[in-house]
């Protein structure tokens, strides 16, 4: 596909996220993390960048086939004077719908390096049911 | 800024209602001026962003590398220059994918930040935590604010 080597990262700003009137208890902005979502055989993936985000403030939560990713950060240490700021901290939140073929017994989650792994199975194919004829 | 001059009494009208047009305009500027400025801020355009920040004896930079292996982080300091250079590389365990979203970006990245004082490079500690990196430069003595006591 693209090569690694050369291709330059293009910058991407953080997306503040519409809240819809809603607003947070704290007073921290809240920002739709970057993802990556794909499909194997053995279900859906969802990957997305969540930058100063640990397991304890994270939370992955599926609910009427709504799969809702949460992340807090923690407050940046105050600094008495501030000479540059390209980019604004603060908390993850985004939801994605999804189809009701996964088995939400089975979704496992991980965060590692800011970069966190949803992994959504399949639910098992249904089993072919025999029917026995009976023969009078 | 606008400067507003003088003017004596009797000056012609016409060139005031030029000037007051020339105001008028230099308003408009400065205010589109200032909404670009609010709205990017300090903006680049080079991966990654970066924040810096500064107390009496140190810089702090901070830069959301988030799926970057730190092993590929480079990070070096030369006078008053910081650059950092690595890769990001995405790949998913198993071959046979089919994306439904792309939006995280691959590729390399190089990135120079000058600082606004001499740091002593030799001192300068470097940590990666959860995706964000955070560099501590401590300034050279000559940059330091000295408290200077006041004898009465």
């Amino acid at each position: 596909m693209t090569d690694t080597n050369s291709r330059e990262i293009n910058v991407k700003e953080k997306q503040p996220l519409d809240t819809g009137g809603i607003e947070n208890t704290r007073d921290e902005a809240r920002f739709s993390p970057e993802v990556d979502i794909y499909e194997s055989e053995d279900g859906l993936t969802v990957i997305a960048d969540m930058p100063g985000v640990t397991a304890e403030g994270l939370s992955v939560d599926l609910k009427d086939n709504i799969l809702t990713i949460q992340g807090t950060v923690q407050p940046q240490e105050r600094r008495p004077k501030i000479l540059l700021k390209e980019y604004e901290t603060g908390d993850y939140f985004r939801q994605f719908s999804l189809s009701e073929l996964i088995d939400q017994e089975k979704i496992t989650a991980s965060i590692k390096d800011g970069v966190l792994s949803v992994k959504l199975p399949n639910k098992a194919p249904a089993q072919p049911r025999k029917i026995s004829v009976v023969t009078e | 800024m606008t400067i507003f001059r003088w003017r004596g009494p009797g000056f012609p009208g016409s060139i005031l209602e030029l000037e007051r047009m020339r105001n008028y305009m230099e308003n408009v500027y400065s205010t589109l001026a200032n909404g670009v400025n609010n709205f990017r801020r300090n903006y680049t355009g080079v991966f990654p962003l970066v924040n810096l920040a500064e107390d009496d004896d140190n810089l702090y930079l901070t830069a959301e590398l988030p799926g970057i292996d730190p092993q590929s982080l480079d990070l070096s300091v030369k006078n008053d220059t910081v650059t950092l250079k690595g890769a990001k590389k995405v790949e998913p365990e198993v071959k046979e994918v089919n994306y439904h979203r792309r939006e995280r970006d691959i590729g390399v990245f190089r990135r120079s930040v000058s600082l606004p004082v001499k740091v002593q490079a030799e001192a300068v500690e470097a940590k990666f935590k959860n995706g964000i990196l955070s560099v501590t430069l401590p300034k050279v003595a000559e940059a330091k604010a000295h408290q200077i006591s006041i004898t009465t």
